[in-house]
C-alpha cells in the first residue's frame, strides 16, 4: 500500500470518527433527560467521550495531512480538495484550543457537523496530488495557506458559537414582531446549513450510481475584427440536467425517473466558466435540500430550531457570547498576518506587487474590514448577544465566499485554486 | 449650550468636563452612570477625552467627528461594500489592452454600461475610494489621539484605594466579611498576585494589582502601524518612488532597461514541463508547467552609456537565475519572471540583390532584424536603409505603421541607387518573410522597380532565428520598506492587544468587610478564573461565575 493510499484511508477514518464524536456529543446533549444518570454526570461523561473520539478523528486527519505531504511531495494545501481538509483540520485545532479555554462540552456539538460538513465538502473535489505549478514553487505556500486557514478556523469556531447562541436565546414559543423575525433568520440559516448538506448528498449519490451525461454545446464569439469564431466544447454532467448548457445537444444522457432529455436550457447570459454545469448543481442542491428539510420537518412535526432549541436548556448564554467573541478575537491576528501579510510578501516575491486588487486579495481584505468593524462594534454598548452573534454567523458566510465563491463565482490569479 | 457641570468629585479631585469617573477614586460622576446599578463603563477608564469639550469650535467639531467610533464603522462598512462592488465584474487595471468604453456593455448589458459608467470599473483608483482610505486614515490618528493621551494619564498615576461603588460595579466582585488584622488579610492576598505575576501596590488595607498594562498601548501601536501603512501607500504615487516596466529579451540578446544605465541579458531561457509519469491520471498529456527560467546577467553602463554611434561599455554587476518565486534584485530594482514567446522571430536573413535584366545577382549581405547597417554596397549599386517596420500593419488611414517593436511582420524600405536609376534613388520595400510578402503585395508597392529588381533570400541557409523571448517584469518600488515596516507595528500591536489583556484587581477591607473588584479589557472569564484562584490560595472556595456581576449585559 503507498503512502498515499494510506493517507486517503486515513482520511476516511478522521470523517467517520468525527461523526461519531458529533452523535456523542448528540448524546451527551439529548440524553440529559432519559439518562438515568443525574444530567450533569452525564453530559461530563458522554462529553468526554465524545471529546476523546473527536481528538482520534483530529489525530487520523493529522496522520493524513503528514502522510500526503510526504507522499505526495509538498504541503497538500494547493487545490481545493486539500484546502478544505486543511480548512478542517484547522477548525479542529481552534476547537481544541477555544475548549481548552472554556471546557464546554456543546461547543463541539456545533462545531463538529461544521467539520464533518467541510471535510464532506472537501471530498466533491478531485482528490489526487497534483504537481506544483511555477507560481506555487515557494515557501509561503506553506506559511501563508497555513496561517490564514488558521485564522480562518477561528472564525469558525465563532460562527458555531453565535449559531449556538441563537438557538440558545431565540424563543420559539413566543409570537411577538421581533421574535418572528429571528426564528425566521435562524430556521433560515438552519434551511441553507441543509441545502449544503444535500449539495454534498447529490453529488455523492449520483456519483455513487455512476450517473453520467454530456453535451455539446457551441460557443460563438465575435473577435475584435467583426468575425465571429465557433467552438464546440463538450459539457460533462455528473447530476441529472435539469438546465442543459446554452445552445447545446446531447451526446449521452442516463434516463433518471423516467426523463431522457433535459428539462431547460440555461438563460443566454450566464456565461461564466461552467455556468450550466454550476446552474444545475445549485438547482438540484436547493430541490433535494427542500426535499430533506421538509422530511426533517415531518419528522420533528416542528421547526428545526425549535426542535434545537430545548436542548440548550442550561447553558449560560453570557458563556457563548464570550465564547464566540474570544474565538473570533484569537483569529483575527492570525488572520491578519496569514491572510494579509503573509500574502502581500509572496504577492510581492511571486507577481513583483504587493497588492494588485485581485479579487481573492479584495475579499481577504472585505473579510478583514468585516471582523475589524466586529471588534470595533463589541466595545460599544448594544452590541453583545444575540447582534453580536448574527454578525459572527454573517462573518463565517463572508468568510466562505472568500474561500470558495471567489474561485467558483468571480475570475482572477487564484483560479489555480479552483477545481 | 452653556450649562453648567459640576465635574468636581466628592473625595476633591478637579476633572475636566466630560469626565466619567473621577480620576482620582473611580467614583461615578456622569449622571445615568451614577445613577445606574449595572458594571461600570470602564472604557478609556472613563475619562474626559478632547473631543469632549464643553463649546466645541469648527475645528473640535471636525476632530469630534473623526474621533467618534461609530464613525470609524461606518467607514470600514462603507469601504466594504465599495470594495465588493469592485469585484463584480472584472476591474480594468486586469486587463493588458482593450477598450473599457466598449467592453464592459458588449460582455455584461447595460448593467456592464453603467458599472463602467460610474466608474466602478476602476472602484480601487477613484477618487472616492482613496478619499474613503485617507477618511480611515484620518479617523485613526485622532480616534487614537482622543483616547491614548488621557488614558495614559489616568493609568499612570492610579488611585489605590479607590471609592467603594468603583469596587461594586466592577464586572468581577467579591465582597465578604474576613477575620483577623485588615493589612495582615491584605498583605497575603498581595502575595497570592505577586504569585501569578501581579505588580503589587498596597496602602494598608486597600490594594492595587495591576499586569499586562502594556497591553493598553497594543491597539494604538497597531493604529500607528496602519497610519504608516497607509502613507506608503500614498507615497508611492509620487513620481519616481515607483518603476514598473516590462522588457522582452531574446535569448543570447543585452536590453537596456528603459530609464536606466541597466542592461539585461538572457543567457538561456528554459520552460520545462512536467512529465507523464509524474502527472495524476486526469492530467497526463496536458502541458503543465514545471520551471519557468531566465538565466539572466545584469550589466551596469560604464561610459559611452549614451552616444549611439558607439557601443555601450558594460560592467557585468549580477548574475541570477530567474524563476517565478525568485526575481533578480539590484539595489531596489528586481526583475520578475512574467512570461515567455516561443514563437520563431527572425534575427537575421542574408538576401541577395537580383537585377531581372541581366540575370546577375549581387549579395548576398547580412540583414538584421534589430540594429541593422544603414547602408549596404551591392556591386554598382548601393542599398540605404530609410525605414523599418518590425510589425507591419496599416493603420486606419491605410498609411504604414508598425504594431510592436516585434519582429512579428519586419519590413524594410531602401532607397535603391546606382546605374540606370533615378538620381536621388528609387524606393523598394522588402518583406524578408515570405507569407508577408504575398499578405502586404510587396510587388505591388514596388511597381515598375519590382519587375527590374528584387531582392530576396536565396536559401534558408541564410536565415537566422532569435531565441526565445522572455518578458521580464522590472520593478523598483522605495516606498515598499515603510510599508512592510507600518504592517510589521501593526501585527506587533496587534498581538499585543489581542493575546495579553490589561487586569486590575482592587481591594478594600471597611470595618472586617473585603471588597474586590477586578477589571480586564477582554476575557472576563479569565479574569474570574483568575480572582477564584487568589481566593483559593487563601482558603476561600469560590465558583468563578459567582464572582460575576451583570456580566455582559452591560
Amino acid at each position: 500500500m503507498s503512502l498515499l493510499d494510506f493517507s486517503s484511508d486515513a482520511f476516511i477514518a478522521a470523517f467517520f470518527l468525527y461523526c461519531f464524536g458529533f452523535m456523542f456529543y448528540g448524546v451527551s446533549a439529548l440524553g440529559r433527560k432519559w439518562s438515568n444518570r443525574s444530567p450533569e454526570e452525564h453530559t461530563r461523561r458522554w462529553g468526554r467521550i465524545a471529546y476523546a473520539v473527536s481528538i482520534l478523528g483530529f489525530a487520523a486527519h493529522v496522520t493524513f495531512f503528514i502522510t500526503r505531504w510526504i507522499g505526495g511531495g509538498h504541503i497538500p494545501t494547493s487545490n481545493m480538495y486539500e484546502f478544505m481538509t486543511f480548512l478542517a483540520m484547522a477548525i479542529m485545532f481552534a476547537f481544541v484550543v477555544v475548549n481548552a479555554i472554556y471546557r464546554k462540552p456543546l461547543l463541539g456539538l456545533f462545531t463538529l457537523p461544521l467539520t464533518v460538513i467541510i471535510v464532506a465538502f472537501a471530498a466533491v473535489f478531485p482528490q489526487e496530488v497534483q504537481p506544483l505549478i511555477p507560481a506555487l514553487q515557494s515557501i509561503w505556500l506553506k506559511i501563508h495557506v497555513t496561517t490564514a486557514a488558521t485564522g480562518e478556523a477561528f472564525f469558525a469556531v465563532g460562527f458555531a458559537a453565535g449559531l449556538m447562541y441563537l438557538l440558545r436565546t431565540v424563543d420559539f414559543k413566543k409570537t411577538d414582531e421581533r421574535a418572528r423575525r429571528e426564528q425566521r433568520w435562524v430556521e433560515f440559516t438552519l434551511y441553507v446549513i441543509v441545502v449544503i448538506i444535500a449539495f454534498i448528498g447529490s453529488v455523492f449519490a449520483f456519483r455513487g450510481a455512476g450517473y453520467e451525461a454530456s453535451f455539446k454545446q457551441e460557443n460563438v464569439e465575435i473577435s475584435d475584427t467583426g468575425v465571429d469564431n465557433t467552438t464546440t466544447e463538450t459539457v460533462e454532467y455528473s447530476l441529472p440536467p435539469i438546465f442543459k448548457p446554452y445552445n447545446s445537444q446531447v451526446v449521452s444522457m442516463d434516463a433518471f425517473l423516467g426523463f431522457k432529455e433535459p428539462l431547460m436550457e440555461t438563460p443566454h447570459w450566464m456565461k461564466g466558466v461552467n455556468a450550466a454545469r454550476k446552474l444545475n448543481t445549485i438547482t438540484w442542491s436547493v430541490i433535494n435540500g427542500t426535499i430533506l428539510y421538509g422530511l426533517l420537518r415531518l419528522v420533528l412535526r416542528k421547526r428545526i430550531g425549535a426542535a434545537i432549541h430545548p436542548l440548550m436548556d442550561g447553558i449560560d448564554e453570557d458563556d457563548i457570547d464570550e465564547i464566540s467573541y474570544r474565538a473570533i478575537a484569537i483569529g483575527y491576528p492570525i488572520f491578519m498576518l496569514g491572510a494579509l501579510i503573509f500574502a502581500m510578501i509572496w504577492a510581492y516575491i511571486a507577481w513583483s506587487r504587493f497588492w494588485g486588487w485581485d479579487p481573492k486579495e479584495v475579499w481577504a481584505l472585505i473579510t478583514w474590514l468585516y471582523y475589524t468593524a466586529y471588534l470595533h462594534l463589541r466595545l460599544s454598548r448594544g452590541w453583545h448577544g444575540a447582534k453580536s452573534a448574527w454578525l459572527a454567523v454573517i462573518g463565517f458566510v463572508v468568510v466562505m465566499f472568500t474561500l470558495i465563491g471567489v474561485n467558483l463565482v468571480l475570475v482572477g490569479l487564484h483560479s489555480y485554486a479552483g477545481v | 449650550m452653556l450649562t453648567f457641570e459640576n465635574t468636581k468629585c466628592e473625595c476633591g479631585h478637579q476633572n475636566p468636563v466630560g469626565t466619567v469617573l473621577c480620576e482620582s477614586c473611580g467614583n461615578p460622576l456622569d449622571v445615568e452612570e451614577a445613577a445606574s446599578e449595572a458594571p461600570l463603563e470602564m472604557r478609556y477608564d472613563g475619562i474626559a477625552r478632547r473631543s469632549q469639550k464643553a463649546n466645541p469650535s469648527p475645528i473640535d467639531r471636525v476632530w469630534n467627528f473623526f474621533s467618534s467610533v461609530k464613525v470609524a464603522v461606518r467607514l470600514i462598512v462603507i469601504t466594504l461594500i465599495a470594495s465588493i462592488v469592485g469585484t463584480i465584474f472584472t476591474q480594468e487595471n486586469a486587463f493588458i489592452s482593450f477598450d473599457p468604453s466598449t467592453y464592459y456593455e458588449e460582455r455584461y448589458g447595460w448593467i456592464g454600461k453603467w458599472y463602467y459608467k460610474l466608474g466602478l470599473s476602476n472602484t480601487y483608483e477613484s477618487w472616492w475610494f482613496i478619499g474613503l482610505l485617507v477618511m480611515i486614515g484620518t479617523s485613526l490618528v485622532i480616534c487614537s489621539l482622543d483616547r491614548v493621551l488621557p488614558l495614559y494619564r489616568a493609568l499612570n498615576k492610579q488611585q489605590i484605594r479607590k471609592h467603594l461603588t468603583f469596587l461594586t460595579r466592577q464586572k468581577t466582585v467579591y465582597a465578604s466579611s474576613v477575620e483577623g488584622a485588615p493589612e495582615a488579610w491584605t498583605a497575603s492576598m498581595a502575595e497570592q498576585l505577586k504569585r501569578r505575576h501581579y505588580r503589587v501596590h498596597q496602602d494598608g488595607d486597600a490594594l492595587l494589582a495591576e499586569k499586562y498594562r502594556f497591553s493598553r498601548w497594543g491597539p494604538y501601536i497597531n493604529h500607528i502601524g496602519l497610519i504608516v501603512f497607509l502613507l506608503a501607500v500614498l507615497l508611492r504615487s509620487l513620481p519616481g518612488w515607483a518603476m514598473d516596466t516590462y522588457i522582452t529579451v531574446p535569448e543570447g540578446e543585452t536590453v537596456q532597461i528603459p530609464e536606466t544605465n541597466l542592461y539585461v541579458k538572457n543567457e538561456k531561457f528554459t520552460i520545462d514541463y512536467y512529465k507523464d509519469d509524474e502527472l495524476p491520471e486526469s492530467l497526463k498529456g496536458t502541458a503543465r508547467a514545471k520551471l519557468y527560467e531566465t538565466k539572466a546577467v545584469l550589466y551596469e553602463c560604464e561610459a559611452d552609456c549614451d552616444d549611439p554611434s558607439k557601443q555601450p561599455q558594460l560592467k557585468e554587476v549580477k548574475r541570477h537565475s530567474i524563476i517565478v518565486n525568485d526575481p533578480l534584485s539590484y539595489q531596489g530594482i528586481k526583475a520578475y519572471q512574467f512570461g515567455y514567446d516561443d514563437t520563431p522571430k527572425l534575427k537575421s536573413v542574408n538576401p541577395v540583390l537580383i537585377d531581372h535584366k541581366t540575370g546577375k545577382t549581387y549579395g548576398p549581405f547580412k540583414l538584421e532584424m534589430r540594429n541593422p547597417e544603414l547602408t549596404y554596397a551591392l556591386g554598382p549599386y548601393t542599398l540605404e536603409l530609410r525605414q523599418t517596420y518590425m510589425d507591419f500593419a496599416l493603420d486606419s488611414e491605410g498609411k504604414p505603421t508598425t504594431k510592436s517593436k516585434e519582429p512579428n511582420a519586419p519590413a524594410f524600405v531602401f532607397v535603391l541607387k546606382g546605374p540606370d536609376l533615378a538620381e536621388g534613388g528609387e524606393p523598394y520595400m522588402y518583406f524578408p518573410k515570405q507569407n508577408d510578402k504575398a499578405r502586404f503585395s510587396q510587388d505591388v508597392i514596388n511597381g515598375e522597380l519590382a519587375k527590374r529588381f528584387e531582392i530576396k533570400v536565396p536559401s534558408m541557409e541564410g536565415v537566422e532565428f532569435a531565441g526565445v523571448v522572455t518578458s521580464l517584469n522590472i520593478r523598483s518600488d522605495r516606498a515598499m520598506p515603510y510599508i512592510w515596516v507600518g504592517a510589521g507595528i501593526s501585527m506587533f500591536g496587534l498581538l499585543l492587544g489581542s493575546y495579553w489583556h490589561h487586569r486590575r484587581i482592587w481591594l478594600r477591607i471597611d470595618g472586617g468587610r473585603v471588597t474586590i473588584g477586578a477589571h480586564t479589557n477582554k476575557n472576563n472569564y479569565g479574569m474570574r478564573a483568575e480572582v477564584a484562584s487568589a481566593l483559593r490560595g487563601l482558603g476561600i472556595v469560590v465558583e468563578p461565575k459567582s464572582l460575576d456581576n451583570g456580566r455582559n449585559k452591560s
